[in-house]
């Protein structure tokens, strides 16, 4: 018996997991855990916690969920920044070794994309669409569920590998042969793959649920030529996830197939082509910065017109450039192996595809001025966030465009230019994006305003901090600095850069606690938004209480244009003025479930016996997963009836119904 | 009795067009087909894995021969689980799917081309 346990615990904490770092971590999951159980028990909280949370089908709780776990990964993924930032600070000073290093940009990277971007974006897709579409729900509000579960277990197999056994250390690619067991022993690499294939099937399925819901759930007379541009942007955005993802989950199997089973499909023996996976990867690698982007397009194309009070400038043009990104942006992706030489025909025609894309993208950036120009424009925190979007945006994007040009690209490829770039878009674009939205829809989630002056402050530290953090590694990528360094020599002319850039970093660190502050204050203090259309918006989602009931719309709104709730408060004819009792019907709401959440258990549970390559318990989570999935084929009983009276009680309360 | 019959009475019907979202396992019974289709796509798939597994022949027949076990499953899949033969709505379902082989045979033809250059160097 002593042996098994010696066996055990050598495979879940080797000696690499016992530093420091990691037992810092340890200590602080561990209390945090406590912390949790504790005062759930105290206070009797885990009935609620299981009936109103976990078990939820609701969008509107989904899209909370969601947005916590995004903003806890934001932490995760921004201390980790730090991390490598301090390792750079000086030269050779490196408080963390090669090795750790490379576990922290990997676990960073993928962090940041996977499970701080999407579930990000994912938030304000549930938390926006069905409202601004006059919809109850989703399409699918049982698989809306699954997503989530899909997604959140995932994320936490991913982010025990720190803790637990070794984290992965290939970069957030994935690239063979250093994914290859030969090289890569050790769990590290497999929790990489499975928690990605896991959050992956969620990811599809959120796509899949979004793109039939804006296709068939829109209020009567809303054409598709009358959705407010985030709609559009999230029906582009899922069409690029339905294609994107399968390329992706073949790359991940078949790598884990290599990894677990011994096949040779990416294996630099055995007639294995490692290049294959390069080139499955980035098939999914790109559409996935527009999967990440256009929804921020979508965020920008409804703040800016709240805030200079006039519609959206070119909304056809708005929309052509999105469909024409959506189909460019599966036209590019070799332009992140250029340097593999595929060869001057195949490196100029994705060079030349790559930037066209400038053209419909640069069409919606003189779209936003122009409608901001002559606009009465308000400046709150959201279209702060805008503001400086463009001009970051801009830049991230012309040096996109210089690394488009193959001869550039040969010189600039994985060096710091790199890091910079993406950092510039990514930050600059989806980060501020998501931001803005944040802010905006903030009052429409929970009801409440976020404070205007400390998110002012946040936003100034998070600006600044960017440029400081990312204008010196365009310079240090010129000077011949390459991406995933773990430390480099004195006289290299390096250390003046990569100073300033730390400094950028902590920075940028100091605006995530401002927000978190801010976040916090305005829970207790923040003023309450009782009108549900703090902004003076101008489309659906305003013209319901903040936080909209869960059944949305007591009656579905009559659409006759863009801009529908503008309209309406133009006439002095909005949905409250009108609702008259006998409107109200008694609605068929989908019941709550805990299917979606055992499915994610299980999932974990055979994730986790897959890593170590612990059979019983692999199968056993195979096991769950099946018999999820069976019991949610045959569970037919899973409507419930909200009775009208109760939603008429609603209505008034909130002043909404007529006598 | 007549009070909860009232109450029924207030459900408001599905939005038009939308009835296809409801369930209808009711009147259709066990879903054979889709049980049957599931059980012929894992024994394709599974022929496919131990002819390659077991060389079970020359290199082209096997790639020949995995192929059309491969285009037996998406006509399978398509068939049984994407609801092809469902008369309703047969437009806007082509429309997507002819946009999907689009997609599937640009990417898996522009990958051919750029994977080419190994033959020139191996
Ligand atoms: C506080 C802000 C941030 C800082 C200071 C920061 C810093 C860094 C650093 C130092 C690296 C490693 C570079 C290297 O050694 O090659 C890195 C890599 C990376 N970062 Fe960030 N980052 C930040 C935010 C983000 C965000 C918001 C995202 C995505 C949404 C992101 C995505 C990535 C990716 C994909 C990599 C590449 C990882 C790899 O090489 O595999 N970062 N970042
Ligand atoms: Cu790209």
């Amino acid at each position: 018996m002593p042996a098994f346990l010696l066996y055990l615990v050598h495979t879940l904490f080797p000696p690499d997991t016992r530093q420091p770092t990691e037992l810092g971590a340890d200590f602080m999951i561990l209390v945090t855990g406590i912390g949790i159980v504790f005062i759930l028990t105290r206070y009797q909280k885990w009935r609620w916690l299981w009936r109103e949370w976990l078990t939820t089908v609701d969008h509107k709780r989904i899209a909370i969920m969601y947005l916590i776990a995004a903003i806890a990964m934001l932490f995760r993924g921004g201390v980790d920044a730090l991390m490598l930032r301090t390792n750079l600070a000086l030269p050779n000073v490196r408080p963390i070794g090669a090795l750790e290093y490379n576990e922290v940009f990997t676990t960073h990277g993928t962090i940041m994309i996977f499970f701080m971007a999407m579930p990000f974006i994912f938030a304000l897709f549930n938390a926006v669409i069905p409202l601004q579409i006059g919809s109850r729900d989703v399409a699918f509000p049982r698989l809306n569920a699954m997503s989530y579960w899909l997604f959140a277990f995932g994320a936490i197999l991913f982010n025990i590998s720190f803790v637990i056994g070794g984290s992965p250390n290939a970069g957030w690619t994935g690239y063979p042969p250093l994914t290859e067991v030969a090289f890569n022993p050790g769990p590290g690499e497999s929790y990489y793959f499975l928690s990605l294939l896991i959050a992956g099937i969620g990811t599809t399925i959120t796509g899949i649920n979004f793109l039939v819901t804006i296709i068939r759930m829109r209020a009567p007379g809303m054409t598709l030529m009358r959705m407010p541009m985030f709609v559009w942007s999230v029906l582009t955005t899922s069409a690029l996830i339905i294609f994107a993802f399968p390329p992706l989950t073949v790359a991940l199997a078949l790598s884990l197939l290599d990894r677990t089973f011994g096949s040779s499909f990416f294996t630099l023996g055995h007639g294995g082509m490692p290049m294959m996976y390069v080139n499955l990867f980035w098939l999914f690698g790109h559409p996935e910065v527009y999967i990440v982007i256009l929804p921020a397009f979508g965020i920008f194309s409804e703040v800016v017109p709240t805030f200079s009070k006039k519609r959206l400038f070119g909304y056809t043009t708005m929309v052509i450039s999105l469909v024409s990104i959506m189909f460019l942006a599966y036209g590019t992706w070799v332009h992140h192996f250029f340097t593999m030489g595929a060869g001057p025909t195949v490196n100029a025609f994705f060079g030349l595809s790559t930037m066209l894309i400038a053209i419909p993208t640069g069409v919606k950036i003189f779209n936003w001025i122009f409608t901001m120009w002559g606009g009465r424009i308000r400046i709150t925190v959201a279209m702060l966030y805008q503001m400086a979007f463009i001009p970051t945006f801009v830049v991230g994007g012309a040096t996109g465009i210089m690394l488009s040009v193959v001869p550039a690209d040969y010189q600039l490829h994985n060096s710091y230019w790199v890091v910079a770039h993406f950092h510039n878009v990514l930050i600059g674009g989806t980060v501020f994006g998501l931001l803005s939205g944040l802010y905006y829809w903030w009052p429409k989630m929970f009801g409440f305003i976020l404070n205007e002056r400390q998110g002012k402050v946040a936003f100034w530290l998070f600006v600044i901090g960017f440029w400081v953090t990312f204008l010196p590694q365009y310079l240090l990528g010129l000077e011949g600095m390459t991406r995933r360094m773990y430390t480099y020599p004195f006289g290299f002319g390096w250390h003046e850069l990569n100073l300033i850039s730390t400094l950028g970093a902590f920075i940028m660190g100091a605006g995530f606690l401002a927000l978190v502050y801010n976040i916090v204050w305005s829970l207790r203090y923040g003023e309450r938004d009782l009108t549900g259309d703090p902004w003076n918006g101008r489309t659906l989602e305003w013209s319901l209480p903040s936080p909209a009931p869960e059944y949305n719309f007591a009656r579905i709104p009559v659409v006759h244009g863009v801009d529908e709730f503008w309209a309406m408060k133009e006439s002095g004819d909005t949905l409250a003025n009108h609702l008259r009792p006998q409107d109200v019907k008694t609605l068929e709401l989908p019941k709550n479930t805990g299917m979606p959440f055992m499915l994610g258990l299980s999932f974990f549970v055979g994730g986790f016996g897959m890593t170590f390559l612990w059979w019983p318990i692999a199968i056993f989570g195979g096991l769950g997963v099946v018999a999820c999935l069976l019991y949610a084929a045959f569970d037919y009983n899973d409507k419930k009836h909200l009775p009208a009276d109760v939603i008429r009680h609603t209505e008034r309360s909130w002043g909404r119904l007529q006598a | 009795m007549s009070e909860g019959m009232s109450e029924h009475s207030e459900i408001e019907a599905v939005e038009p067009g939308l009835e296809f979202l409801r369930p209808k396992f009711e009147v259709e019974g066990f879903p054979w087909a889709q049980v049957m289709g599931y059980v012929f796509s894992l024994l394709l798939t599974f022929a496919a894995l131990l002819l390659v597994v077991y060389h079970a022949m020359p290199p082209i027949l096997l790639l020949a021969v995995i192929l059309a076990l491969a285009l037996g499953q998406a006509g399978l899949q398509l068939g049984v689980f994407m609801h092809l033969r469902e008369g309703r709505g047969t437009a806007w379902q082509l429309l997507p799917l002819g946009l999907a082989f689009f997609i599937a045979f640009a990417l898996i033809g522009t990958s051919i081309w750029i994977m080419l250059f190994k033959t020139g160097v191996s």
